[in-house]
């Protein structure tokens, strides 16, 4: 076991996939000289070679549309978006195209799109989205968002093994920020699975992505007998674990940075109130970024987004319910 | 406990409003007239007074919703730009009473401990009563230690089996060594006396030739095997019986007080010896299975229950059981009922006898392999007729062949 951080972590299990599996290989903008806008490829052009590190256009419908191709062929392509916000140029080829092979031929795709997501340092609003309940419904896709630096690793490795394509939901402020013991070599965390990452009676904090270390730290802040269920996944949904915490404390908190409207708390929120109604004990509360662009302004974004306070306080009205 | 009622109406705070700058020359103003009167309430920019200056005459509104508390300023009175014009109140204050608005969960755990919420004192928002105070109100009312798995049922009573007789004289009984029983003896203990104590046992016993079963359990077992499904006797006679179940549901039926509880699906119960004890695991909807299906799900139950592999969900919901001690040679039991189920099949050892068979008019001695299938009914839910008409249809399916 080492410590890494996220970044290092994500970048360990794209190498290790790479070493292990001749298959793989990434493309993107500025990913091999250059090692990546977060350098997160940073040293592989000269380890694995031009052609498995590839340098594309500014295009990324021609980069998922690329892999899609390469996927059909038997490769494991994994495509970087600079930014997760820059998918929404790839749209067409991973939502109509890639999403829909197998429905629609049998035909597997295993490909892998890292989607460098989140705000929180006044990128603004092309560079700080969290669009993952854009992917949410497009049937076809897998949706991962890891909170530590072992998930990231892990889930990485599961993502690019997997034979559908899958969105990896990487947040841009854990990337330097998280940092915990990453096994070393090939290690795989299944897709599906959430993880109780703090044990608790009274009221069950539900999150994913940077919104865990936010629900852990207002936990310990707090003081309380709050649990915490980070769901790794988004697609499959481990709905298993939500309804087991939510029967067991019947309080639940739902928190994360994306948008609120149709969210993943949207959906949590209905299952919850579908299977577990009668052993609710109070609403069920949402935490997320306020319904708006995301704003540079640093006092306006800090408004838009969850922060530790307001952990605290949803944490504290929901157990004083 | 996070909080009390006190957190509560701490949250409810006071806001002033204030004298606002209107402008760069003007330094105070001149309260005209009061719109709202303490204890209205107002709304986020509402006027709440109007205010003169020497240049104009302005509204002033609340700066958020809430309760004019207190009115610092009076009518006539001239104040400068900043100084507090009235108080209002926040949040919390106004708090409805939810003290007796209950939460599924607790409506449903106060119906399972019959317990009269009245009773029960509220310590959420508005003076719900919430799950922590219920299950605070249970520990407090209960002496009995609450059971581990869920919070709010008491232990399962003592079983009365567990007489101490520690008065006998040690002398005549000789040496002797004394040890506490498993959690699962006691369990079996308790559950058994129980059932003994409501439960009106009768046994019926019909004697089955299983010349056919052998035959063709010779016959498909090599194919079973290649696909890793060990098919036994039990797997014939459960489908059997699941079979013969749907033309007599009063048998796949629990009994709840003075209600008879049918059951839509067949849930079977397989008693499975452990070296400690005996468990019963539930193979569910076992009307869908094939013969196969219902082999591989015994096959399954089976080493799960011996490896302690089984969740809780595997144990429970039985409608129906089925127990099989025959490998060990016995031919005849009086099991009993696995209550609240309504019956339990035993299927004892399979052993060659002769028997008197009739073929074509005449009667002759063979050497079948038979079997007696006792099974113990509830006699509080069914007569010994239909028992009797269950087994001999069970017989019927298993001697010529009804399911596969």
């Amino acid at each position: 076991m080492a410590e890494l951080t996220y970044l290092e972590a994500i970048s360990d299990g794209l190498r290790t996939e790479m070493r292990r599996d001749e298959s793989v290989f990434c493309l993107g903008e500025d990913i091999g000289a250059f090692g990546g806008a977060f350098k997160v490829t940073a040293g592989f052009a000269e380890e694995f070679g031009p052609e498995r590190v590839l340098d594309t256009p500014l295009a990324e419908n021609a980069i998922v549309g690329a892999a899609t191709g390469a996927a059909i062929e038997g490769m494991r392509p994994v495509c970087e978006m600079q930014f997760a916000d820059f998918i929404a140029c790839g749209f067409d080829q991973l939502v109509n195209v890639a999403a829909k092979l197998h429905y629609r031929q049998g035909q597997s795709v295993p490909l892998v799109v890292r989607l460098p997501s989140g705000g929180g340092f006044s990128g603004g609003p092309f560079h700080s989205q969290n669009p993952e309940a854009w992917f949410l419904q497009a049937p076809g896709l897998k949706v991962v968002a890891p909170a530590t630096a072992a998930d990231a690793k892990g889930l990485l490795a599961s993502a690019i093994r997997d034979p559908n394509p899958v969105c990896f939901l990487e947040h841009k402020g854990l990337y330097r920020h998280v940092r915990d013991e990453v096994p070393e070599g090939e290690y795989t965390v299944p897709l599906g699975k959430a993880r109780v990452a703090r044990e608790g009676g009274e009221l069950t904090v539900i999150a994913y992505g940077s919104a865990v270390p936010l629900a852990l730290a207002a936990a310990e802040a707090l003081e309380e007998d709050i649990e915490v269920l980070d769901l790794r996944s988004l697609c499959p949904l481990d709905t298993e674990a939500i309804l087991a915490s939510a029967r067991k404390t019947g309080k639940v908190l739902i928190a994360h940075e994306a948008t609120r409207a149709c969210g993943v708390g949207a959906e949590v929120a209905a299952l919850i109130g579908a299977e577990a109604f009668e052993d609710l004990d109070g609403p069920i509360r949402r935490l997320t970024a306020a319904d708006v662009p995301i704003p540079f302004s640093p006092p306006l974004e800090q408004e838009v987004l969850p922060q530790l306070d307001d952990m605290k306080e949803a944490c504290r009205e929901l157990l004083a319910y | 406990m996070s909080s009390s009622p006190t957190d509560v109406t701490e949250v409810a705070r006071t806001m002033e409003i204030a004298m606002p700058q209107m402008g760069i020359s003007v330094a105070e103003g001149t309260i005209v007239e009061w719109r709202k009167q303490p204890g209205d309430h107002v709304e986020a920019d509402e006027p709440v007074c109007d205010v003169s200056t020497d240049k104009v005459d302005v509204e002033i509104p609340a700066p958020v919703a809430g309760r004019l508390a207190r009115i610092v300023a009076q009518p006539g009175e001239t104040v400068e730009v900043g100084a507090v014009l009235a108080e209002l109140e926040v949040g919390g204050g106004s708090e409805p009473d939810h003290s007796r608005v209950y939460s599924p969960i607790v409506r449903r755990m106060a119906a399972d401990n019959h317990i009269d919420l009245e009773q029960v004192e509220g310590h959420g928002v508005g003076g719900r009563v919430r799950k922590a105070d219920l299950v605070a109100f249970l520990e407090e009312h209960r002496e009995r230690p609450l059971h581990t798995e869920s919070p709010y049922k008491p232990e399962p009573e003592e079983p009365p089996t567990l007489v101490s007789h520690r008065e006998t004289s040690v002398d005549v009984l000789g040496p002797t060594r004394r040890e506490t029983m498993s959690p699962m003896r006691k369990q079996i203990a308790a559950h058994m006396v129980e059932s003994r104590h409501t439960a009106a046992h009768c046994t019926t016993v019909v004697e089955v030739d299983f010349g056919r079963i052998a035959a063709r359990r010779a016959e498909l077992r090599p194919r079973m095997a290649d696909r890793g499904v060990n098919l036994t006797y039990l797997a014939f006679v459960a489908r059997e019986v699941v079979a013969a179940l749907e033309g007599h549901p009063i048998l796949n039926a629990s009994i709840d007080g003075e209600e008879i509880v049918h059951h839509s699906d067949v849930n079977l119960g397989i008693a499975v010896a452990l070296e400690d004890g005996l468990i019963v695991p539930v193979i569910r909807q076992a009307q869908r299975l094939s013969l196969e299906g219902m082999a591989a799900a015994i096959g399954d139950l089976a080493a799960r229950a011996r490896e302690k592999r089984l969740q809780p969900d595997d144990v429970q919901g039985g409608t129906f059981t089925i127990t099989n001690p025959g490998q060990f040679g016995a031919v005849l039991a009086t099991p009993i009922i696995n209550s609240p189920q309504v019956a339990i099949l035993d299927l004892e050892a399979v052993v060659k006898r002769p028997v008197v068979i009739e073929s074509g008019g005449e009667d002759s001695i063979a050497i079948r392999p038979m079997s007696y299938l006792c099974m113990s009914w509830d006699h509080r839910a069914l007569d010994g007729a239909e028992a009797a008409r269950f087994l001999g249809e069970l017989r019927e399916g298993l001697e010529r062949g009804r399911t596969e």
